[in-house]
């Protein structure tokens, strides 16, 4: 008692005026550490520059200049072309690495701010009220408040106490629990009890302080200590790319090697098999997919944010993507965190009243004399007050100084009854005393609002059967009635009933106070208690729940369809536990514990079958009690699971246990001690609003809205965002096939070449970029839910299925298309494919200029230089056109193009007018710049490869169709990636 | 996040080794036979449909395309100019005290002008009016065999390397060049006008080293009967005409850059980018021990 009110002294004390926090935060600046230097920008730049695929553009540039400096050697007046070629490719990679740095940097911000939005929030006294502030607000001189669990948001001495503990353990390494008290014990500030450190935490108590230093000018501000906490790790994402970036640039030069030895053993120049060289390695790095990929990536970091997950990097949004098991808090998570009237009994009948998020209808029956009695009641015996300002916030968001029970009365009477604030003041409060865990009861007394009626109301509520015990009679339907043995048995049924599902039950009772005993001048001594307090008059019962938050069952039964284990974890009672795991789904309604069993069977618990029941309510008790092997068969036995009454230390057994399983796991938590299981977690959830910082800072995730069915959406997120760089990179990887064919049979078969290296520069920098990226925007398909989740390690981001696919099918498919083009513009030409056989040396032999066509006609180099770049245009064109195809086919792995809506994601539109208009512009436009090697193709071999792109269409439709029809069969297993 | 353990070398052995053949599921390189069939039979079925989607889409293709006139001919709107003999770089070499550098040329000369002997000409080709086209429409009759016009050798003259004991000219250093233009189908070069070959040294100097030069036929002309060019598939023994130059007195040991054009009115001499439209450059160099 003492303490409090020294607290309420310090309260009256009023704080710091707003004026003079504004001067000092002006004069000191704002209570932030000044963050750790990071890698220079430079060095980060220059790594884009130089990994990947970079390092091999860099190769094909350099053996560009080598084959100029050889021609030249040779010959002063050598073409310049492989310069050019080179200076582009040099061009390429500053522009790619300057875009992936620009990515990079945009979504490393997003990744940043959110650290910054994870609130740190301090409890202080300003201008004479108590105000949650950001913790970077804080000057010195404020009175600060900090509670259990909060972090120390700046140096404070200590004022005032209530057992308050700190842990230390960050700054000095003490792991013990540090008590502090007002008390100076030392003279080393460090030693002494009465400060406490900014970024320690506050373990349990209350206690008020001043804060003594802020920012920088802290005890580990200036210690600088949290600089080594800036880790940059590489996120699975990461290292898949990686992975499938070395497979590529392997293939690369292992094909470009064995063809350089091929074309020097069919005794081509060194020139030409360098040149050859250069072709095949810019063929098989897809040069436009880095962009892509960190394009998707920044896309969804920012698609989190808007859904209120904050992740602290992209690793979790993808982890949590394979979550194969939840372990759920219940209290915040899957309730809305907020005690809610949920039933009433009076006049011998049980009413239900509305939970949901916003009560607007109250629909039982209001008009009995008893309601207007327990209504009474309800207003007056409570404490709870609506804090102040808010007289434009709903009555539901309001927010209530009180306890949470109260709140919940308050609410609900407001709701109903209007202004409750204005009817205390008409029935003014005499005495009261609050609720002691010794009475189990809280009680007022009060002047009428009837002026002719001078009696006071005595108002009671508090656990039923103490009510019960005080009261002689019950009011029924506004009589007062004798309790007799049958209403008490009603009495006992209706109490028994509401308890059985998880409700917290008060009971309600009242007297009005004869006037001749208790004139209105009496006086009400609450020490004494010269009043009575039995042979009251009972009234009601209601009864309050924490109910489940609406958007909750349907998130669990996502869950469920997806293959991922809800368990819901929580200190609360087995009986509530279960009520709303019922009600939320996790215990689906089907299904049954072992007692219930038990219970339908009319046989002890023992002989019941273990595997039959589905789902088990687990106490922490139990838990306690359990091996490891146990544990392990109760996870893997039951599939709804109920752990009630657990400790946090519990918890961290519980996810121990279902990484044995080959899990992986999210939590969700909030209190200091849950952070060893959020730290334990393949994903730790803390929540935002109600979290403390240690869970904040031990957590991969923070939702900002506390909801269950956040983290659902980001588990969708996660999966989508694996879905669609798959697709990106099945996209990108076909037409490599179709760049690098051309080069194998230019040098195997000999026949003019048909696709230049600035044509697959185009095609891979140009056309190809906006369509990939129009593919992260693809929204997920139907699927995407109803599978199972991913396994870490044996489901890969490019699996041999996709390269196979991409490479073998599509990939050759595409380059059959890009040939008939080819072969076509030949053709009209006067040049038939069997001429072009071993053409070659004739071909780009400069000297000759007559050489014979199919029809006898002579041309001249330049006319065949022409001719050959009209068939790379061509070429370039039937791969772009079936790219078109390909883009469509991409939008989907399993589902029908048609199931997914062509029209859907407008960006995949977008990007195919774009490889339309490139190329248009490439032919037409360009087609006059030599260098560029494009010409004005005419209008009907744009068509050429038309047929081939719908049979890519319809080849990967029937691919589909195939895996759907037939899921498991060999098909499925070989042909879905 | 753990990080696994760092395989060993021997380790990385074993499981190629499995990869490659695994003898508990008898899998090789990760399939069982059964799954290895599926494959090959899949990408049988597979590439045989591409095959025949190719074969199709060319034969349907080729169908279209005419046998006797391509279907395009916007590429060639101006016919080449080419020397014979053909060398390498276009550089013709004649060293007087080197029988074999010439004697090559030689020989390709004596190949060349083979077919354009009176008696082979007078065997296979017509007599046809000069100063005229010799056209030959079809008459309804598809694709009806046409006959080419005589181009006698003799008509080169001095070039003609008939009983030519100096070998046109390449023992004694003044060799012959033989300038011929490109055939396109129905192309009607000179448009009704005559036209003819002119030569010339590329640069101020090189018409100084150049000399004189005569040429066969006289004035480099070429007659309108040797076109149109009907294409080698019905215009089986379609002589082309060519024009003869014969270089009198070449400075020796010098490079000479010769440029020989056409002058016709519907051929375009002035191409930036195709240096061969019309015209042909060459090097002449003559060697001779002094």
């Amino acid at each position: 008692m003492k303490k409090n009110s020294e607290v309420q002294a310090l309260r009256q004390l009023g704080g710091l005026t707003s004026t003079r926090v504004a001067e000092l935060l002006a004069q000191n600046g704002p209570n932030v550490l000044t963050p750790p230097k990071e890698t220079p920008e430079i060095i980060k730049f220059l790594k884009e520059m130089v990994g990947g695929f970079s390092s091999l553009l860099w190769a094909g540039a350099v053996l560009c200049f080598i084959a100029y400096l050889i021609e030249f050697s040779k010959d002063k007046s050598a073409s310049m072309d492989n310069v050019y070629l080179g200076v582009v490719l040099i061009v390429v990679v500053i522009l790619t690495g300057i875009f992936a740095y620009y990515q990079e940097a945009k979504s490393t911000n997003i990744i940043a701010s959110f650290t910054k939005m994870i609130p740190r929030k301090a409890f202080v006294i300003r201008d004479g009220e108590k105000r949650e502030i950001p913790a970077e607000q804080l000057v010195v001189g404020d009175i600060v408040e900090i509670k259990g669990g909060d972090q120390i948001p700046a140096d404070i001495r200590i004022l005032a106490s209530h057992g308050c503990k700190v842990d230390n353990s960050s700054l000095t390494g003490e792991s013990e629990p540090q008590s502090r008290t007002c008390h100076i014990t030392h003279e080393n500030p460090l030693e002494t009890k009465n400060i406490s450190f900014y970024s320690t935490t506050c373990l349990e108590g209350t206690a008020t302080g001043m804060v003594i230093n802020t920012g920088d000018r802290t005890i580990i501000g200036r210690i600088a200590l949290l600089a080594s906490s800036v880790g940059h790790e590489k996120t699975p994402i990461a290292i898949e790319i990686e992975h499938f970036v070395h497979i590529v640039a392997g293939v690369a030069v292992s094909i470009g090697i064995m063809f350089f030895i091929i074309a020097i053993c069919m005794k081509y120049r060194v020139l030409d098999a360098i040149i050859f060289l250069i072709g095949i390695i810019l063929a098989n790095v897809p040069e436009g997919l880095v962009a892509a990929v960190t394009v998707s990536l920044s896309l969804t970091a920012k698609r989190m944010a808007k859904k209120n997950c904050l992740v602290k990097n992209l690793e979790a949004v993808e982890t949590l993507g394979s979550t194969s098991i939840i372990c759920s808090d219940k209290t915040g998570t899957l309730t809305q965190n907020r005690m809610t009237v949920a039933h009433l009994w009076f006049d011998n009948q049980v009413y239900q009243a509305d939970t949901s998020e916003d009560q607007k209808d109250q629909i039982f029956d209001q008009s009995s004399a008893t309601w207007a009695s327990l209504s009474k009641i309800v207003t007056l015996c409570n404490r709870a007050e609506f804090a102040p300002s808010q007289e434009s916030v709903p009555i539901m968001k309001k927010v209530v100084m009180g306890d949470a029970s109260e709140a919940a009365l308050l609410k609900f009477s407001e709701v109903i009854m209007g202004d409750v604030i204005e009817r205390r003041k008409r029935n003014r409060k005499v005495a009261e005393i609050p609720f002691n865990s010794f009475n189990k009861f809280q009680l007022s007394i009060h002047e009428t609002e009837d002026p002719d009626d001078k009696r006071f109301l005595l108002v009671m509520k508090g656990a039923p059967e103490r009510i019960m015990e005080k009261c002689s009679t019950i009011m029924m339907h506004g009589q007062e009635q004798p309790l007799d043995e049958s209403t008490a048995a009603a009495f006992q049924t209706a109490y028994m009933e509401l308890g059985s599902l998880g409700e917290r039950v008060l009971g309600f009772c009242h007297l009005y106070l004869p006037e001749d005993e208790f004139p209105d001048t009496y006086s009400f001594d609450v020490e004494s208690m010269n009043f009575p307090t039995s042979d009251l008059c009972f009234v009601g019962l209601i009864s309050l729940i924490d109910p489940p938050r609406s958007t909750v069952p349907d998130a669990v039964m996502k869950c469920r369809s997806a293959g991922i284990k809800v368990i819901m974890v929580t200190g609360d009672h087995p009986i509530t536990a279960k009520a709303i795991a019922r009600s939320v789904g996790i215990i689906s309604a089907n299904s049954e514990t072992v007692e219930e069993i038990a219970k339908r069977l009319k046989i002890p618990v023992e002989q019941v079958n273990k595997r039959e029941a589905k789902a088990a309510v687990v106490s922490g008790m139990e838990l306690k009690e359990m091996s490891p092997e146990e544990l392990d068969e109760l996870l893997t036995y039951h599939t709804e699971i109920v752990f009630a009454r657990t400790s946090p230390q519990q918890k961290l057994i519980i996810v121990e246990g279902c990484q044995r399983q080959d899990a992986v796991v999210a939590v969700t938590g909030d209190g200091v001690n849950d952070s060893p299981a959020l730290k334990k977690a393949d994903i730790g959830i803390a929540m935002g609003c109600v979290g403390s910082d240690a869970a904040k800072n031990a957590a991969d995730m923070v939702l900002l809205d506390d909801n269950f069915s956040s983290i659902v959406t980001g588990i969708e997120e996660g999966r989508l965002i694996f879905d669609n760089l798959k697709k990106i990179i099945a996209f990108t990887l076909t037409k490599n096939i179709a760049e690098l064919i051309p080069f194998l049979i230019f040098i195997i078969a000999g026949v003019p070449l048909p696709i230049g290296t600035m044509a697959i520069l185009f095609i891979d920098l140009g056309t190809d970029v906006i369509p990939s990226i129009a593919l992260a925007y693809e929204k997920a398909e139907s699927d995407i839910m109803s599978r199972k989740p991913r396994h870490k390690k044996k489901d890969r981001l490019a699996n041999h299925q996709l390269a196979l696919y991409s490479y073998l099918q599509i990939g050759i498919l595409q380059s059959v298309g890009g040939f008939f083009a080819y072969f076509t513009v030949y053709a009209v030409q006067g040049f038939k494919p069997d001429r072009l056989l071993y053409l070659r040396p004739l071909w780009e032999n400069d000297s000759l200029n007559d050489l014979e066509d199919s029809y006898g006609q002579e041309w001249t180099k330049y006319q065949r230089k022409y001719l050959e770049c009209t068939g790379y245009t061509a070429y370039f064109v039937a791969v772009m056109v079936q790219q078109i195809a390909d883009v469509i086919i991409r939008k989907t792995r399993i589902n029908s193009i048609f199931r997914q809506g062509l029209f859907r994601n407008k960006y995949i539109w977008v990007g195919i007018a774009s490889q339309i208009i490139i190329a248009v512009i490439l032919s037409c436009g360009f087609g006059s710049i030599p260098i560029l090697n494009f010409t004005t193709l005419r209008v009907q071999y744009w068509f050429a490869a038309v047929p081939y792109a719908i049979v890519i269409w319809l080849y990967d439709e029937l691919r589909k169709l195939l895996i759907r029809l037939y899921p498991g069969s060999w098909w499925d297993k070989t042909m879905y990636y | 996040m753990v990080n696994e353990k760092e395989k060993t070398g021997g380790q990385v052995l074993e499981e190629w080794k499995e990869f490659v053949w695994n003898p508990r599921t008898h899998e090789f390189m990760g399939r069982t036979g059964t799954s290895w069939a599926f494959i090959l039979l899949f990408y049988l079925v597979f590439y045989g449909f591409l095959t025949a989607l190719f074969t199709l889409t060319m034969w349907v293709m080729l169908q279209t395309v005419s046998d006797h006139i391509p279907t395009y001919q916007d590429q060639l709107a101006t016919p080449g100019l080419m020397i014979r003999p053909k060398t390498e770089n276009l550089e013709v070499l004649v060293n007087l005290s080197d029988t074999k550098s010439w004697n090559q040329h030689v020989q390709i000369l004596d190949k060349f002008l083979e077919p354009y002997n009176d008696s082979v000409q007078a065997q296979k080709n017509d007599v046809c009016r000069p100063g005229h086209y010799y056209e030959q429409p079809d008459n309804g009759v598809l694709n009806y065999p046409k006959r080419a016009c005589q181009f006698n050798r003799t008509q080169l003259g001095d070039c003609s390397g008939l009983s030519d004991p100096t070998h046109y000219g390449y023992s004694t250093g003044q060799p012959c060049v033989f300038i011929k233009m490109n055939r396109v189908i129905n192309f009607y070069a000179g448009a009704n006008q005559s036209m003819n070959v002119t030569c010339a040294g590329k640069r101020n100097e090189d018409a100084k080293n150049l000399g004189d030069f005569t040429m066969f036929p006289a004035n480099g002309n070429i007659d309108l009967m040797y076109f149109p060019y009907y294409g080698k598939k019905f215009h089986v023994n379609y002589t082309q005409p060519l024009v003869a130059v014969k270089f009198m007195n070449v400075t020796p040991n010098v490079e000479v850059n010769v440029e020989c054009r056409i002058n016709a009115v519907n051929i375009a001499t002035n191409d930036e980018r195709d240096k061969f439209a019309g015209r042909v450059a060459f090097k002449l160099r003559i060697i001779k021990k002094t």
